[in-house]
């Protein structure tokens, strides 16, 4: 590094620099002020009323469903999107031409709009469908976006059809990092082509493996638009998030007060949980040697 | 291993099958989407590969069908452009000068700032959703452009990206530069971006298709019709057009299209800067 220039090291800065003191700190100073008042977000005056916005949030049952749903979420996007990852990568990673093209090609539903899909996910699971006129015939009537579990797992299913295609190329790249000779020295001592899959090629993709499940632990906290788009959190509470809850709080109540409180609730759970999530696919590795 | 070499040929044509069914799986969605929004009414939501076709959903777009209200589709497309271009400009421009200046400039306070990045990146940003609505309201830029563009106007990750790459680049271009009487500028624009010419393709359509797709801040920081975007509209008519999918359909392929066109011309340039990023 060369020689010290204050100066021009904050000039080009200062667009992050303002830019985190107002859209950083002042919203997050704003945020616990908001939480322990009683502001309605169009009243001129608000009163403070201590802790029991909080008092209020931690009963409500549309906060319990949040919190329990995002690991709902999690319970079925987080394997799924994992095993498809994988499973497209080793796949892809076989193949000796088109790789690239596969590749670009899984990627695609990355690109879509949580509105799009909620679309075409709405008329594919429309009554007069051909997937629900088929299941009909032989006699099984799902009301898909209205039954909990289903509505659940159609909303991980979608984001697991966007997120497949990116992991899988985060994958492909640990794969391509996994060097031949490994395995030829694998099959001199005897490791048979059955075991490779668990013996080597999975403990030396622990690294990026690691990368896609921060990453799709990370998206369960911030699911919106595709259950605001098909369900608005329902049937009851089934598919409520805690985005879905914040936005209905604030924005369709205008108890922003209340809403801060949850939001706040909302990151702590966050941040422990990805605290937590962290540390044991650590442990995870570190347990089978592979870190 | 007697034998394998003859299996190898059925093995690999198994693996080709697999991965084009697969694949056909994936981006069978997309092409249900646009299938549906050319085709006849009477198939729409009822066969899942629509064989009649016609312009209708398209010219309801525009002439607001049996329900004679026209909706402002085109207006809202154009938001969108401006929106998101925007938006992706300043965060790139000000993600490489940030950047430059973590990874090769000296100066006192830079550790801090560089980790204070990382932190920031991995906040959980719902919490400063409602202050940041009430920043845009206060300043009188609810319902305004501005308001639109100047909280997505910089990019944790994209700082973070270049500040990884740039850290890569050797110093002795920079040195060499400055003996040439480069400014500091100059450099940055002249010699590191044209040096990241793959990362920054990469950087430059995640921001896009983030920006292009996104739908909470465009709801809550807009409210007349003229203000919104294209996804923020598709998703408002949902109810109205409920019982007519195809112009739901077209409006989605409008709004899918630019943004697939655009990934498959950059997509050379996106795996080049895919692998460096994966390192």
């Amino acid at each position: 590094m060369e020689q010290r220039n204050n100066k021009l090291g904050w000039l080009f800065t200062s667009p992050y620099l303002i830019y985190s003191v107002i859209f950083f700190f002042i919203p997050l100073i704003w945020t616990f002020f908001l939480s322990v008042t009683d502001w309605n977000l169009i009243k001129p005056t608000f009163n403070f009323v201590g802790i029991s916005n909080f008092k209020e949030a931690l009963q409500s049952p549309n906060v319990h469903a949040a919190f329990w749903n995002t690991y709902r979420f999690m319970l079925i996007f987080v394997p799924l999107v994992t095993a498809l990852a994988v499973g497209v990568a080793v796949l892809v990673h076989g193949l000796h031409r088109f790789k690239g093209l596969f590749l670009i090609g899984f990627f695609l539903p990355y690109l879509s709009s949580g509105v799009v899909s909620a679309l075409i996910v709405k008329g594919l699971l429309s009554y007069t469908s051909p997937i629900n006129t088929a299941l009909r015939g032989i006699g099984i009537n799902v009301d898909w976006l209205g039954t909990p579990f289903t509505a659940l797992f159609i909303v991980g299913l979608i984001l697991a059809w966007k997120f497949t295609g990116y992991y899988a190329l985060i994958i492909t790249s640990g794969l391509e990092s996994i060097d031949k000779e490994v395995y030829e020295a694998a099959a001199i001592d005897g490791v048979k082509d059955g075991q490779r899959f668990w013996r080597i090629t999975l403990p030396l993709l622990y690294p990026s493996l690691y990368t896609t499940l921060i990453l799709a632990f990370g998206v369960t906290f911030g699911i919106f638009t595709e259950v605001y788009q098909l369900t608005g959190g329902g049937p009851g509470n089934a598919t409520n998030t805690w985005q879905m809850e914040i936005f209905k709080q604030a924005f369709s109540n205008l108890q922003s007060g209340y809403a801060s409180a949850v939001a706040l609730l909302a990151s702590i759970a966050t941040f422990i949980s990805i605290y937590i999530i962290r540390k044991l696919l650590e442990v995870w590795g570190k347990r089978n040697g592979w870190v | 291993m007697v034998g394998s070499k003859r299996h190898s040929g059925a093995r690999r044509t198994i693996r080709y099958a697999l991965a084009i069914v697969l694949l056909l799986i994936m981006v069978y969605p997309y092409l249900y989407m646009v299938l549906s929004s050319f085709a006849d009414w009477a198939q729409i939501d009822k066969t899942l590969i629509p064989t009649k076709f016609t312009l209708r959903s398209y010219d309801w777009l525009f002439t607001g069908g049996d329900t004679g209200i026209t909706r402002p589709w085109l207006h809202a497309f154009m938001n969108s452009v401006i929106v998101s271009i925007s938006s992706t400009v300043l965060m790139m421009a000000f993600g490489v000068m940030v950047a430059y200046a973590l990874a090769k400039l000296n100066f006192f306070g830079r550790k801090a700032i560089d980790n204070f990045v990382l932190f920031h990146m991995f906040f959980p940003a719902i919490i400063l959703l409602i202050p940041t609505f009430l920043i845009i309201q206060r300043v009188g830029l609810y319902d305004t452009y501005f308001g639109l563009i100047l909280p997505k106007a910089v990019s944790l990750w994209a700082i973070f990206m270049y500040t990884n790459f740039f850290k890569a680049v050797p110093q002795v271009f920079i040195e060499a530069a400055r003996l040439d009487g480069a400014s500091d500028l100059k450099i940055m624009y002249r010699i590191m971006l044209p040096m990241s010419k793959s990362i920054t393709t990469v950087i430059f359509l995640f921001l896009l298709m983030e920006r292009w797709t996104e739908l909470l801040w465009d709801m809550i920081a807009v409210k007349s019709d003229s203000m919104l975007t294209l996804n923020v509209l598709l998703s408002q008519m949902f109810g109205p057009y409920g019982s007519f999918p195809g112009p739901l359909y077209a409006a989605s392929t409008i709004l899918t299209l630019p943004i697939i066109i655009m990934f498959v011309i950059f997509s050379k340039k996106f795996k080049e800067g895919m692998q460096f990023n994966l390192k």
